[in-house]
């Protein structure tokens, strides 16, 4: 362990705390909310002595000049740590996006204690959060891409536990795609690292571009690899198209402070990762650039889109969001085509993601005020809350006028400068003689989005704030009582520091652009800029006529209709069969590519394989045996009938005649009697019925030769002759 | 250390389970006892580690100049470390897990018998003796799974003889030819003892027996197509399932297939040849094969049992990589996965033990009343996953390192760091599915059970809570050991 203690104490204080506030908890509820409350308190002031550290190394208390400003970092390091170490980083980016962390986790903190309070598992979701709060420093203080990705993973596995809190089927139902999408994601970007890794030799974000380029010309393909996979996990994180399904769905079920993280602060972990990995890897490389622009403008469009449609409170603003992460993917995208001069790119993505932050936190705050008091969302039914509410209507106005861009609030100045460098770059194509078609349409697709984002805020802001409660609004305007004075505090002070950035954007925004844009490489833009010249105002005028438009000609007419008493209300038009992941996700992962890897398996299954592969083997084996067995049969067989064959010559058996039997017995009694008698020392020892059989056997066989024998007949003639001539002679 | 010590640790328990049931102590008397001895064993176990005589111990001849010997050297020590601390631990386990089963005198006798079968395995000098100790811990082993005596375990028991014995038939070709071209000893020399001028033109006939005996020892470290015992075979006492085939017997298979790749037919000799890729392809197809299967299984531990499937393979993979940092990696998942998988399984024993459940939809809501068991678990299963901050991340990288090395030279190892993302994947589904259904059940779908279920009592946390505990340290602090384990891949230790 080495360097500046005070980044690790930033990373491991909420980590310690949480098990703190988890024991606290099983004893006593009071203090354990107090706890909390103190911790993310202390968190802050932690990161303001970081802060303090960083200046000091800066050495700006002394010279406040701006180019000393991404000078001096603090660094920590832990070697060894998880294997690859712990790297930790501070600079001027890290630093504000830590100090709107924490920011945020202490006005949610505070605001917690009166959402929270009549909620069940408190001591669950307080543990979490905390531990969130951890991961997600160290996500924004990681100064390699391991130290990135560890923070990272714990942070998707702690806040899936936020978005299923309240444990309905619909929460159920987003927890498990919000799980599902984060780790895949991570899994996907790990390899992505590896990959990276493998073919750089590192992961520390300050050598990467110089490891990148040094072997970007063998090992081109296996470097996009490795970016698609980041892009992959840090995009599912950011909710960026395709991979925003999670999004719409997973921030409205969570609690609104919750919802407020996920939305302000969990989806820039994502752009940060995409930050790193287009401004250190792909550094000004147009096709990356490319790759980047048309998701975040698909993104843009696509969230604003929907936000229209929906007629959720808290679903419009998570919409919302998803819009304006395609805004600051826009930006990305234009930092990487814009190549050296991007300057306003820059400037522009780093402000328009603190200004979301900033819109989103407050933003959710106050739809969790409407919730906290009516349990419901549903524009039908919280209409006319805000009507006699002027403190909640003057904060929702604030966010809302920023975040659409309204010149003299702080969303106007980001999205200037994000549009100033789409146009600066459709100049410098004409310049060059290239066509730039395209990118003048993701201009009008920019301030159309821009149009759409002032509509549905329009709409929300009309409903809640402007109109009133067919049949509610005496006891709606009876709850004057609908926040404390702690929540009251967590609404008001990140409102202020947002009118501030607006109203004073050279005195803020643009300290703040120079404090940040060292991380991206941005260098100073060439001519300062005037956010409120007629050119600059024009855009948001042209994006108000759009608003205008959209709202009256779309919303106004064909968003809202009569419901069955003749009262006007909006109608629920929500394109759900546009959603990806019952479209194409669910049928193409779950089930079709669920259904072949089973099945392959299936197959590949003892029962199918091995078991006939066996059955074959045995089958083999008993007939070669028994192929064996008869071998020595067959030889046997083979020599009996050819070379052993037995005679076939019928044993011939002497019987003999009646007559020679007797004759034969006759004289065999003679010799018996004659071996015992005078031959008793020189026995005759043969048969005589045998020899008389043979002997008449030899006369028949003789006796039937010659019978059939021709000679026989000519004998038999001749003495036939004689006959006759002894006749003739003598009588 | 005189280096007759070698033969205590392996001689100690087999005499000691064999004698035990002849004694006919009463239960609390006999498992003291027992815990006793296997405690003893660990320790002149890890005495030997240490202290390890430089020369092996001949115990006997068999015939020519086929020795039975036993020797500790780097690879064997490592293994016999994992055995020597794993045991007293799973011992202790079952002695709570078993209290109302029958039988028991039996049951432990085998169990301690098979500690000194499996360290024989581990310290085996040359491939004779480690090939006689295979055979032997076949034929201790498949009692426990027979143990419970249902028509359905005397299957499994005999499928199991069937598959061991089968695969030992195979290595035993190999011992045959390893002593012809090897010049007649069968000592393990990390780097392959075979003589290529005795093996002249018939480097194919090598290959082919290389190959035979990676099924044969495979056999027990469940590699495609003989991986079907492993999952049929969780119908055992969970201390068995856990230890034996979570650790044991199959990493005595991986274990084998290591020695006989580096020590017997050397590296060098398979690298590149076909058989590296028909080996690695194998792998490479258990591990899809494992990984899915346990996604589509839905009791608790045959889910778990496809699981050691695939990760047993991880462990081949990092074995036929034919490298040193494939040797490290595939070493380094044997340790980490030995105390993840045991870990879960005995995360999922306790649960059958205290509640009676076995299949997944059963466990709606029971982190709450088990929160020591499933916190247990989700920290094994993320290890398992390969989340950083857990054991398994450290193993599974270092695979996919030596994959990405091997890649340079020929291409087809990139398949297998998508195989790993695969396989990541689906293990991140059957694990989360569990830990996501016992933590964070959905409303209305607890139907309260009656009994009221509880954690265990301490012989059943105490070895949960060190396998946790291990897991995390290793996760974090990986390097001491990654050092040994690199320092054995290399020959130095």
């Amino acid at each position: 362990m080495k360097g500046d203690l005070v980044l690790f104490h930033v990373i491991w204080f909420p980590f310690a705390a949480a098990f703190l506030c988890y024991l606290t908890g099983k004893w006593h509820k009071m203090i354990r909310d107090r706890f909390l409350q103190l911790s993310v308190i202390l968190e802050m002031g932690l990161m303001a002595l970081a802060a303090a550290a960083y200046f000091q190394e800066a050495g700006l208390a002394a010279d406040p000049t701006i180019s000393s400003f991404h000078v001096g970092e603090l660094q920590f390091m832990w070697e060894g740590f998880c294997m690859q170490g712990l790297y930790l980083k501070l600079d001027g980016f890290r630093l504000l996006y830590g100090c709107i962390a924490a920011l945020m986790w202490m006005m949610t903190g505070i605001f917690s204690r009166e959402y929270f309070a009549h909620y069940h598992n408190r001591n669950r979701y307080y543990f979490f959060y905390l531990l969130t709060l951890g991961s997600t420093m160290g996500v924004f203080l990681s100064g390699d891409l391991y130290t990135t990705f560890i923070f990272f993973e714990i942070m998707s596995l702690t806040s899936y536990v936020w978005v299923i809190h309240d444990e309905k089927p619909a929460a159920m139902k987003a927890g498990e795609i919000y799980l599902a999408i984060a780790v895949i994601g991570g899994l996907v970007m790990l390899m992505g690292l590896f990959l990276l890794y493998d073919a750089a030799g590192t992961l520390r974000m300050s050598e990467l571009h110089d490891a990148v380029r040094s072997v970007m010309q063998e090992k081109a393909g296996q470097i996009y690899a490795a970016g698609f996979c980041m892009l992959f996990g840090f995009g599912a994180k950011a909710g960026m198209f395709p991979l925003h399904v999670w999004l719409p769905k997973a921030h409205p079920v969570a609690p609104a402070p919750a919802s407020a993280l996920l939305s302000g602060i969990l989806t820039k972990t994502g752009v940060f990762g995409v930050l790193v990995v287009s401004a250190e890897i792909f550094r000004y490389d147009p096709a990356w650039g490319r790759l980047v622009l048309y998701l975040g403008t698909i993104t843009m469009f696509g969230g604003a889109f929907l936000a229209v449609f929906s007629i959720d409170l808290k679903r419009t603003l998570a919409c919302s969001s998803m819009s304006q992460i395609g805004f600051i993917l826009v930006g990305v995208g234009m930092m990487e085509l814009l190549g050296a001069e991007n300057a306003l790119a820059v400037r522009g993505t780093i402000l328009h993601m603190v200004n979301h932050s900033m819109i989103k936190l407050i933003l959710f705050m106050a739809a969790g005020v409407v919730y906290m008091n009516l349990h419901a969302l549903d524009l039908n039914e919280i209409r006319g809350f805000g009507y006699r509410k002027p403190l909640l209507k003057g904060i929702f106005l604030m966010g809302a006028m920023s975040i659409g861009g309204i010149p003299g609030w702080s969303g106007y100045v980001s999205k200037t400068l994000l549009h100033e460098s789409i146009v600066e770059y459709a100049e410098a194509l004409a310049v060059h003689g290239e066509p730039s078609l395209w990118i003048s349409g993701i201009e009008w697709i920019f301030l159309l989005t821009g149009g759409m984002t002032i509509a549905y805020m329009t709409k929300l802001f009309v409903a809640v704030f402007l109109e009133q409660h067919p049949d509610r609004q005496q006891e709606y305007d009876a709850k004057t009582a609908y926040m404390n004075t702690e929540s009251m505090f967590a609404l008001l002070v990140p409102t202020v520091l947002l009118v501030l950035m607006g109203f004073l954007p050279y005195h803020t925004m643009n300290r703040a652009a120079d404090l940040a844009q060292g991380f991206l490489h941005g260098e100073m833009p060439a001519h300062a800029v005037h956010y409120f010249s007629l050119t600059n105002l024009k855009g948001a005028v042209i994006s108000m006529t759009i608003g205008a438009l959209v709202y009256f000609g779309l919303i106004r007419k064909f968003l809202m209709g009569k419901d069955e008493k003749g009262r006007t209300c909006y109608l629920n038009l929500w394109p759900g069969w546009l959603d990806l992941e019952d479209l194409v996700y669910r049928p193409v992962f779950a089930k079709a590519a669920a259904a072949l890897a089973g099945y392959v398996c299936g197959i590949m299954d003892r029962l199918y394989l091995v078991q006939n592969l066996l059955k074959a083997a045995v089958e083999v084996s008993a007939f070669l045996s028994r192929i064996c067995d008869y071998l020595v049969d067959m030889v046997l067989v083979l020599f009996r009938s050819t070379t052993h064959k037995s005679r076939t010559e019928r044993r011939v058996y002497l019987i003999g005649s009646r007559v020679s039997r007797t004759l034969g017995k006759i004289l065999d009694q003679v010799v018996w009697l004659m071996n015992h008698t005078i031959r008793r020392n020189n026995p005759i020892e043969r048969s005589y019925v045998v020899t008389f059989a043979e002997w008449e056997e030899m006369m028949s066989r003789t006796s039937r030769l010659i019978s059939a024998s021709l000679s026989f007949g000519l004998m038999l003639a001749a003495i036939g002759l004689a006959l006759t001539l002894a006749y003739l002679l003598w009588w | 250390m005189s280096s007759v010590c070698l033969v205590l640790p392996v001689v100690l328990p087999i005499l000691g389970g064999a004698v035990m049931p002849l004694l006919h102590l009463p239960d609390k008397k006999r498992n003291l006892c027992l815990e006793i001895l296997v405690l003893l064993t660990s320790a002149v176990a890890f005495l030997c580690v240490f202290r390890r005589p430089e020369e092996g111990f001949v115990l006997f001849h068999l015939t020519g100049n086929l020795d039975f010997a036993l020797r500790i050297d780097g690879l064997g020590s490592v293994f016999v470390c994992v055995i020597a601390f794993l045991w007293p631990l799973a011992t202790l386990y079952a002695f709570e897990y078993m209290r109302h089963e029958e039988r028991t005198a039996g049951f432990f006798a085998f169990y301690t018998m098979t500690y000194g079968v499996t360290l024989g395995i581990a310290m085996a000098k040359n491939l004779v003796t480690m090939y006689l100790f295979y055979e032997l811990l076949t034929l201790v082993s498949v009692y426990l799974v027979m143990h419970p005596m249902t028509k359905k375990a005397l299957y499994a028991s005999r499928i199991y003889l069937y598959y061991s014995i089968g695969g030992a038939a195979f290595a035993f070709i190999a011992l045959v030819f390893i002593i012809i071209f090897g010049g007649g000893t069968t000592d393990f020399v990390l780097g392959g003892v075979l003589d290529m001028s005795r093996i002249g033109d018939n480097i194919n006939i090598v290959l082919i027996v290389y190959l035979l005996a990676f099924w044969g020892f495979g056999v027990k470290a469940a590699v495609f197509p003989f991986q079907g015992w492993l999952p049929q075979a969780s119908v055992a006492p969970t201390p068995v399932t856990a230890l034996l085939h979570a650790v044991a017997v199959v990493k005595s298979g991986a274990f084998a297939v290591m020695r006989l790749t580096y020590y017997c037919f050397g590296a060098e000799l398979l690298r590149g040849t076909w058989v590296h890729f028909v080996v690695m392809s194998i792998a490479m197809l258990s591990i899809i094969y494992g990984s899915t299967m346990a996604v589509k299984e839905t009791h608790f531990k045959r889910r778990l049992a496809f699981s050691t499937v695939s990760n047993l393979s991880y462990i081949l993979l990092g074995a036929t990589m034919m490298s040193t940092q494939g040797l490290l990696a595939g070493m380094a998942h044997l340790v980490f996965h030995a105390f993840m998988k045991i870990g879960a399984f005995f995360s999922a024993g306790a649960v059958m033990h205290q509640s009676g459940r076995n299949y997944v939809d059963e466990l709606n809501g029971l982190g709450k009343k088990m929160p020591f068991v499933f916190t247990v678990f989700v920290i094994c299963g993320l290890s398992l996953i390969g989340i950083p901050g857990f054991a398994g991340f450290i193993s599974k990288w270092n695979i996919a390192v030596a994959a990405m090395e091997l890649g340079s030279e020929y291409p087809y190892a990139y398949g297998a760091v998508a195989v790993l993302l695969y396989s990541a994947l689906m293990t991140a589904v059957y694990i989360l599915t569990v830990a996501v259904r016992a933590w964070f059940p959905d409303k209305g779908s607890i139907k309260e059970p009656e009994e009221a279920v509880t954690d265990p009592n301490w012989e059943m946390k105490l070895p949960l809570f060190i396998f946790a505990v291990a897991v995390l340290f290793w996760g974090f602090c990986s390097e001491p050991v990654m050092r040994l384990l690199r320092a054995v891949s290399q020959g130095i230790l």
